[in-house]
């Protein structure tokens, strides 16, 4: 038998629908007498109307199944509820098609168009990725945006958090690469998956309008799960956009960046569902294995040998009370490779973006940047301009108690690097595409306001050829 | 002392103090030249990079429109020939139901399909202890099936709106199967509708 008739065969069987629902409890169904369910599940939801909804199987056994229905289960009632058992797991269905379509958080299209004509039908929770088969990422991805391209450089196959706070710029910047980034030196295809995780509708068209106008729609997919939409399906969301992805990189052999806002969203909608199983609580309330179901997530970005392609993560997440010590950042730093800050402090300056580079870090920066990648430099400039703008910052404190007369000439040189590198390589309007020259043109011009003797980090052929000071 | 040595003495200092500013006029006119001329020359590179920098921002903003409108066209046309594709692949559907309706179903084909789809949902249900819903055209095959081969079954006295097939349910009404044609198929349309497409030169 085929593949394809072997999938015929499942798909036509069907599953057995049950009508003894036992309870309803927050957004999970409890159905009673069931026989041969599975883990995980799918699961259909027939209202007394006929209104149907999907759900998956979290727990067997003695005769219940305990269903969590991803549209909610407002308006269920026990009597007059049936819950089918479609006896497969969920899956996406996945062609070339999906470039350019617009699709709500569990996969159905959301703009007017008919459903993808599948090549493939996917398991949304995806395969494990072989350890001995993954291939570190070391290939640039040019975002367009200095901070990141600069010193916080983001490569092929790396999951990259962006760590904001609540009203905070992230989703201009989110927008902005995924407008802008591109895979550079190379003819390989690249695409953007964009998965909105309980965003208001404003930012959805925001997003929707920003990727249309810009002419990258055509390579991206969108994922929108809007704040009004049931909290549960936000644990699908996520899912759906990585197993695109995944096919979209390790099946047609694109360069996919993936880009996930906000995973709050999706931590808060796996702690609704955690307390109405009435499981043990951790911290602030999110369940216990709230690291394990984060990499289930984080851990499907990266490249495989022997395939094209590759998986690139930055998932977004606003801090509550931009704690960075919160559950959700603290556990997502653990598996994620480096993480970029944005800062109160600069955003309340009216910077954009406000990354807060003396918290940000890309923990595979090093293997995708210098010759052959960026530019033979770009490792020492960068490193530079982090020790000086650090400096400035011990000067800014410093003159915040002695004031700017009891500085000395260098120190307030240092202010003004601090200066102009927030006013000239921080700030870039939202529509500006920097290439990676530029970028190391604007960090040498930050440090050229030091006298030479100042830079200690960048070789002497480099500043021969580089620094733009009188000294 | 005659009376025109004064107005000659004045004369003379006119004559002297014009000269004098004429010549300071003219060194002020040419050194405004030289520096007109240095600041000329100074703003000849400044000139060339804004011009540049001008050039480079403007193909930037053609390079960006240009993308904005050929991505924008391509997504349209794609688009209509999803929808294309899609009305010619329901138009299909509607003609192939059309056919399994009106299919003949006094055959040995029809019969033998009747006695496999309610022999797979009995052995789903696992029991044969039910309820048995059929179309009113099925209903005299399926009691005939029921009779020699499932007695603890029963037909439902209410004939099931379908085009063929049949859906079983437990005596307590806990459990279904719905084993009907139109049920199959719809479970079956993705991947109906993608061997459809590929017959139009769709699809991967």
């Amino acid at each position: 038998m085929s593949g394809s008739e072997a999938a015929a065969a499942a798909a036509s069987k069907g599953g057995v629908q049950y009508s003894k629902i036992a309870e309803i409890k927050g957004p999970l169904v409890i159905v009673d007498d069931v026989e041969n369910a599975a883990f995980d599940e799918l699961v259909e939801v027939e209202t007394r109307d006929g209104e149907k909804r999907l759900g998956k199987v979290l727990e067997v056994g003695n005769g219940k199944a305990i269903v969590q229905v991803f549209e909610g289960t407002t308006g269920l009632s026990v009597s007059g509820t049936n819950a089918k058992f479609v006896g497969k797991v969920m899956e996406m269905p996945v062609s070339r098609e999906v470039l350019g379509r617009v699709f709500d958080g569990l996969g159905r299209p959301k703009d007017g168009l008919p459903d993808p004509i599948a090549d493939r039908f996917i398991d949304i929770n995806g395969e494990p990725m072989n350890p001995e088969q993954r291939e570190y990422p070391k290939d640039f991805i040019q975002t367009g945006v200095s901070v990141i391209d600069g010193m916080i450089t983001l490569v092929r196959g790396q999951k990259l958090p962006i760590f904001s706070g609540s009203g905070m710029s992230h989703n201009l910047l989110a927008a902005q690469i995924a407008r802008q980034a591109a895979v550079v030196g190379t003819d390989d295809e690249f695409a953007v998956v964009f998965a909105a995780i309980g965003v208001q509708y404003s930012e959805a068209e925001y997003f929707k309008r920003s990727l249309e106008e810009s002419g990258a729609l055509k390579r991206s997919v969108l994922f929108l799960n809007l704040a009004d939409d049931p909290a549960i399906e936000r644990i699908i969301t996520p899912r759906v956009a990585l197993t695109v992805a995944e096919y979209l990189a390790f099946d047609l052999g694109m360069h996919v960046l993936v880009i996930l806002t906000d995973m709050t969203n999706y931590a808060e909608a796996l702690r609704e569902i955690s307390a109405a199983r009435e499981e043990v609580p951790g911290r602030k309330g999110y369940p216990g294995y709230l690291y394990t179901d984060l990499s289930t997530i984080y851990e499907r970005a990266g490249k495989l040998v022997g395939k094209k392609g590759s998986v690139t993560q930055v998932p977004i997440l606003s801090m509550p009370s931009d704690d960075i010590t919160h559950p959700i950042p603290d556990l997502t730093g653990y598996i994620t490779e480096g993480q970029i800050v944005l800062g109160r402090d600069l955003f309340r300056q009216g910077v954009y973006p406000p990354v807060n580079i003396l918290m940000s870090l890309s923990r595979l920066m090093k293997d995708g940047i210098g010759e052959g990648s960026t530019r033979e430099d770009h490792g020492e400039i960068s490193n530079q301009n982090y020790d000086a703008y650090s400096r400035a910052q011990e000067v800014r404190a410093l003159a915040g108690i002695v004031g700017k007369a009891g500085l000395t000439e260098i120190d307030l040189k240092y202010m003004g690097v601090g200066d102009i590198f927030e006013k000239e390589f921080l700030s870039q309007s939202i529509d500006e595409n920097r290439n990676v020259e530029e970028t190391l043109s604007i960090l040498w011009k930050v440090v050229s306001q030091l006298p030479k003797n100042e830079l200690t980090k960048v070789k002497d052929k480099y500043m021969d050829q580089y620094y733009q000071g009188t000294d | 002392m005659t009376a025109s040595g004064p107005v000659a003495q004045l004369e003379q200092t006119i004559d002297k103090i014009i000269r004098q500013t004429e010549e300071e006029i003219l060194s002020g006119m040419e050194s405004a030249a030289g520096q007109s001329s240095q600041a000329l020359d100074d703003a000849i590179p400044a000139l060339e990079q804004e011009y540049e920098k001008i050039i480079a921002d403007g193909r930037k903003e053609a390079d960006k429109i240009s993308r904005q409108i050929v991505g924008s066209a391509d997504l349209e046309v794609r688009n209509r020939q999803l929808l294309a594709l899609e009305d010619a692949v329901d138009g299909v559907f509607v003609r192939a139901l059309e056919e399994v309706a009106a299919a003949d179903r006094n055959g040995a084909d029809y019969a033998a399909l009747m006695r496999s789809l309610l022999a797979e949902a009995v052995s789903v249900l696992g029991s044969s202890d039910v309820v048995v819903h059929a179309s009113a055209q099925d209903r005299d095959a399926v009691q005939g099936i029921l009779s020699s081969d499932y007695a603890g079954a029963e037909l439902a006295p209410e004939p099931l709106g379908c085009m063929g097939g049949v859906r079983i349910q437990s005596k307590d009404g806990a459990m279904t199967f719905d084993n009907t044609l139109d049920a199959r198929i719809e479970r079956l349309k993705p991947l109906i509708r993608k061997g459809i497409a590929s017959k139009f030169g769709a699809g991967n």
